[in-house]
């Protein structure tokens, strides 16, 4: 088996010139803004969001900070050929007409945009919502459905109804979006057969994509706080796997092929932006606690901007950013050399496993050009051993595109993920830098 | 020359566990200006680490104080502390034999408790004149009325004169003091007769070799005096005599009566025996003191690194620790399953745990500790006998004629009330009542024979639940006896792990392997793959039980392309999974070779 790998990627440079290519792309490819804001805080939630009134003027003074910010990436030229945008929170569309100005102004900054997703809760999107967000520009909506059974949706601390969310969709779907939904499973008081019903009435909504993520239970959530030390049934890593097979199997029936871990879609309906994370294009996240991932060519263009950045030493090859930046701090003053972040510095050995373990997340797995880039910077025994120890394991099969990961290999994930990313050797160097004053 | 030793009071504090020993010594420490209060770190007394986390005490440690007492006179006190485990009972009742008094701490809310009865019997054994001291007065909560009645009523000490004490304000410290100056008899010996002195305890100074800690009996010692230790004949000069302060303060002499220590300058830590005579070989005393015997490593474990290329650190290490706990023994052992290691011998199960403990900490070590098991004598066929400390040096059973195995005369003393649970639990670990005495019409001393490899296990910590704490164990070495045993093998995936092999009673093997299998399924967390676990004696499988393949271990969500978060969850398995021993294919965690230890009783 090992041998066909050789075989194969000796001929692929032109594949691993594209590759590289994208690997020293300057400006981004994708663009993430964070809304921090919700109206209630879910139980099982981690995420860096807060309960927040919808008139509070904090959400006012915040989007018009990012805005500015975005005004400020497109100055130094990193939002050029910028493809997608993906509005996330917190829940967005509960700052409602801000949020329509703050699409509206991404729209503007890069022209080049095609996909622009939103994130909703059914509580929040109105019909007159809609139509001005569509008419700003949003393309694609991401509704927080999580469930169609209500005493679920109550366990879960969502202040909406399922009849609430199917009408919602529905709207959603009648006023031209792209619509997907997300659902969890593996909560309180599901079973098998209420599984089945909340991803048949996603489906039945008309929406072309689905997500599907097992429940998580985090410490320092109320869930988690009471849950405690507890492995509780209804999460048990057998439900989760049974109902995540539950769902490919729903999904696929009705026409979905799943194109990622957790990802669902009708043909010509996938998230082009999700699919930016994990296949290295560079991207950049605005707001508290957004991620950002750059080529060494784009940290250096943000540095024009951001001077608190540090010139990173010559090795690296890919810088990752998590701005530190507290909502009101970014409010009270938005310039881009003002925020904080957490920053780690991969060099190319590291870039190149990361791109092999994010790039098995997907249903094309590790193509031909990371797969020659990986076995030139990683050593080609090295990666070779790698893989055919996840294909020994029943992780990975050969396909005639590379590398794939099996449905154990979804399944188990962290295992595969785990043995590609050990090639990186050494850890990740990170620091923490603080705004100008 | 001081000869006289009315001046002189050499006394323990003993208590129950919380009830406020380590914080009235730092306060007589206090009040006696020993220390003063700002370098004072709260409880001086037990100085490694591990003692001072647990709250218990290994090492015995000697501390002299001056007390001027009201009558104008200045007194010299040697506070001697002595360790709290029955791993450690001979030491214990080496260091209660330098002393002519014990404090006996009662907590003034809680009363007297299990351990307040056993170190009472211990002193009073001793013939210890003991000085009753209630302490935790301050608390509103206080009852010293109805202590000072249990204390007559359940110890049988007379407790009129009891003082009332406050660890944490130092009230009534001073009482105790004068207390201690009246009720304990100062050290009856001869200045002029033939040196006679008690090794209490020893530690390892790299500068000046071996310094014992010793309780001068008769006559005195000096730097210069050529000494011998009576059970060995092994001759040295001193170095040098001094007392702690709690820091070294040398001094011209050792007098009688007095405690201190005296460096030895010999090399070899393992020269110097804890209970052991000092005399002078020019003029020898007439007899040793009596109680001596060798700490003999009585349980014997695998310590091995879970990584491989640690061996040669292990070995050094474990030569460090030897410097300072000449009871550790060790020889070098292989398995399959773990590769290169020791078989290291231990004096208890505790010991056991705090060497472990201290090779992990003070030398940075990743180790896995196998089953604890003692020394069989295995007679085969051919009529030689060999002596097996490790289950998987047992012979073939075809080459067995019988195995005999070392049994203890164990000693319980506990309420009368808990007879029957003591004797259940005998029964239940193979142990054989010889008789029982009454001691005081609240104590009985019950008396049985047993193997030594039961008790090993988890008797002492089924005898301290079922007795709620009351009961105290003191044992020693009887004899070998032929024993129906079997060596019950575990196999995990199909495949036997000699690290994980035990010896055991024909009669218990199948409850044993059933406890064991279901412990293992427990603590090996699921992998990959369906892992069957089985228990054999030979080729006949006994128990089974397996653990569940993981069905699903994955990040699903997106997190808005926070891919950090994804890798740090890979890292820290990563982290989970070195700790791992990885045998065939299955990961298994360290603490799965002590399962034997944590199988439950109703199992």
């Amino acid at each position: 088996m090992r041998r066909g790998v050789r075989d194969v990627s000796a001929s692929c440079g032109i594949y691993e010139a594209l590759w590289l290519a994208r690997l020293h792309q300057r400006p981004v490819g994708a663009l993430y803004v964070h809304l921090p804001f919700c109206r209630q805080k879910c139980a099982y939630c981690d995420f860096s969001s807060w309960a927040t009134a919808a008139g509070d003027p904090l959400i006012h003074a915040y989007v018009e900070a990012l805005e500015s910010q975005v005004g400020e990436l497109r100055e130094v030229g990193l939002l050029e050929g910028c493809r997608t945008a993906y509005v996330g929170g917190g829940t967005p569309t509960l700052a409602g007409e801000r949020l329509v100005g703050l699409v509206r102004r991404i729209c503007e900054a890069a022209p080049t945009i095609a996909e622009l997703t939103c994130e909703a809760n059914p509580d929040s999107l109105d019909d007159l919502l809609l139509g001005r967000l569509r008419g700003a520009g949003c393309t694609r909506l991401s509704i927080g459905v999580q469930s169609l059974e209500d005493g679920e949706l109550r366990a879960l601390g969502r202040i909406h109804t399922a009849a609430q969310a199917t009408e919602r969709v529905a709207a959603a779907v009648r006023a031209g979006y792209d619509v997907s939904c997300d659902l969890m499973c593996a909560i309180p008081g599901q079973t098998d057969e209420s599984w089945r019903r909340s991803v048949a009435g996603a489906v039945s909504c008309g929406v072309g994509h689905v997500s599907v993520y097992p429940l998580q239970i985090e410490e320092n959530t109320p869930l988690g706080l009471l849950v405690g030390d507890d492995e509780p049934a209804w999460n048990d890593p057998e439900v989760q796997a049974r109902r995540m097979e539950l769902a490919r199997d729903l999904l696929s029936d009705a026409g979905f092929a799943r194109y990622e871990v957790a990802s669902y879609a009708r043909s010509g309906r996938r998230c082009a932006h999700n699919w930016a994370y994990w296949t290295a294009v560079p991207y950049v996240g605005l707001g508290c606690g957004a991620s950002s991932m750059l080529a060494r060519e784009g940290y250096d263009a943000l540095r024009d901007v951001a001077p608190q950045l540090p010139e990173v030493p010559v090795d690296v090859r890919r810088v990752r950013l998590c701005c530190t930046s507290s909502r009101q701090e970014i409010a009270r003053r938005p310039a881009l050399h003002r925020l904080s972040f957490d920053i780690e510095l991969l060099d190319e050995g590291q870039a190149a496993a990361e791109d092999l373990m994010l790039a098995m997340r997907t249903v094309e797995g590790i193509g031909w050009g990371p797969l020659a880039h990986a076995r030139a910077v990683l050593g080609a025994g090295r990666v070779d051993d790698a893989l055919a120890w996840c294909a020994h394991r029943g992780l990975v099969s050969h396909t005639d595109r590379g590398w794939a990961p099996t449905d154990e290999g979804w399944l188990l994930g962290n295992e595969l993920y785990g043995r590609l990313w050990d090639l990186a050797g050494g850890d990740v160097r990170s620091l923490s830098v603080s705004g100008r004053p | 020359m001081k000869k006289d030793t009315s001046h002189i009071r050499n006394f323990s504090i003993v208590a129950h566990i919380d009830h406020g020993k380590s914080t009235i010594s730092d306060r007589i420490l206090e009040l006696t200006h020993t220390v003063e209060e700002r370098d004072l770190e709260s409880q001086m007394l037990d100085s490694m680490d591990i003692e001072r986390e647990r709250g218990i005490t290994i090492k015995s440690n000697a501390v002299r104080v001056a007390y001027d007492a009201d009558d104008g006179n200045t007194y010299q006190f040697n506070l001697i502390d002595t360790p709290g485990h029955v791993d450690f009972t001979y030491e214990v009742s080496r260091s209660l034999a330098a002393c002519e008094g014990a404090v006996l701490v009662v907590d003034a809310t809680q009363g007297v408790e299990a351990q307040t009865v056993s170190n009472a019997l211990l002193a009073m054994n001793a013939d210890l004149d003991i000085v009753p001291a209630i302490n935790k007065i301050d608390l509103p909560s206080a009852e010293p009325d109805r202590v000072r009645e249990e204390i007559e009523e359940d110890l049988a000490i007379p407790a009129d004169d009891a003082v009332c004490v406050s660890g944490k304000t130092g009230e009534g410290i001073h009482d105790l003091l004068e207390s201690i100056v009246y009720l304990v008899s100062p050290p009856s010996g001869d200045a002029d007769a033939p040196l006679q002195a008690l090794i209490l305890d020893s530690y390892f100074d790299e500068y000046r070799g071996v310094v014992a800690t010793v309780r001068v009996f008769d006559g005195s010692i000096a730097k210069g005096s050529r000494l011998q230790m009576m059970a060995t004949g092994d001759q040295f000069l001193c170095d040098g005599v001094g007392c702690k302060r709690p820091l070294e303060t040398p001094l011209p002499e050792l007098g009688v009566g007095e405690v201190g220590y005296v460096v030895t300058g010999l090399k070899d830590p393992a020269l110097v025996h804890v209970g052991d005579t000092l005399t002078d070989p020019a003029r020898p005393c007439a007899e040793a003191l009596p109680g001596y015997h060798e700490a003999k490593p009585m349980v014997f474990a695998g310590v091995f690194p879970v990584d491989n290329k640690e061996y040669e650190n292990l070995r050094d290490a474990l030569e460090k620790l030897k410097v300072n706990d000449p009871s550790l023994t060790w020889s070098p052992e292989t398995s399959v399953a773990l590769g290169f290691g020791f078989r290291v011998g231990f004096l208890g199960l505790l010991h056991m745990e705090v060497v472990k403990e201290r090779l992990e900490r003070e030398f940075d070590l990743d180790l896995i500790a196998t089953s604890p098991s003692v020394d069989y004598h295995v007679f085969t066929t051919a009529g030689e006998m060999l002596d097996i400390k490790s289950p998987q040096d047992l012979p073939r059973p075809e080459r067995i004629d019988r195995i005999e195995e070392p049994y203890l005369n164990a000693k319980v003393i506990v309420p009368p009330d808990y007879m029957g649970a003591v004797m259940q639990l005998a029964i239940e670990h193979r142990g054989i009542t010889k008789d029982m005495v009454y001691l005081t019409e609240k104590s009985v001393e019950m008396h049985f024979d047993i193997p030594l490899a039961e008790l090993i296990l988890d008797f002492f910590d089924q005898l301290k639940s079922r007795t709620k704490g009351y009961a105290s164990l003191d044992y020693e070495f009887a004899d070998y006896r032929p024993s129906d045993l079997v060596k019950l093998d575990i196999l995990l995936a199909g495949e036997e792990v000699d690290a994980l092999s035990f010896i055991v009673h024909k009669d218990k093997a199948y409850t044993l392997a059933r406890g064991l299998c279901d412990k293992l399924k427990e603590i090996i967390p699921r992998q990959q793959f369906e892992v069957p676990i089985q228990g054999a004696i030979g080729n006949k499988i006994i128990s089974r039980s397996t653990v569940r393949a993981v069905r699903k271990d994955v990040l699903a969500k997106c997190y808005g392309g926070d891919i950090s978060r994804k890798r740090k969850l890979l890292e820290k398995q990563k982290e989970g999974k070195k700790r791992m021993k990885q045998i065939g294919t299955v990961d298994v965690p360290q603490e799965a070779f002590l399962a034997v230890l944590k199988v439950d009783d109703d199992a």
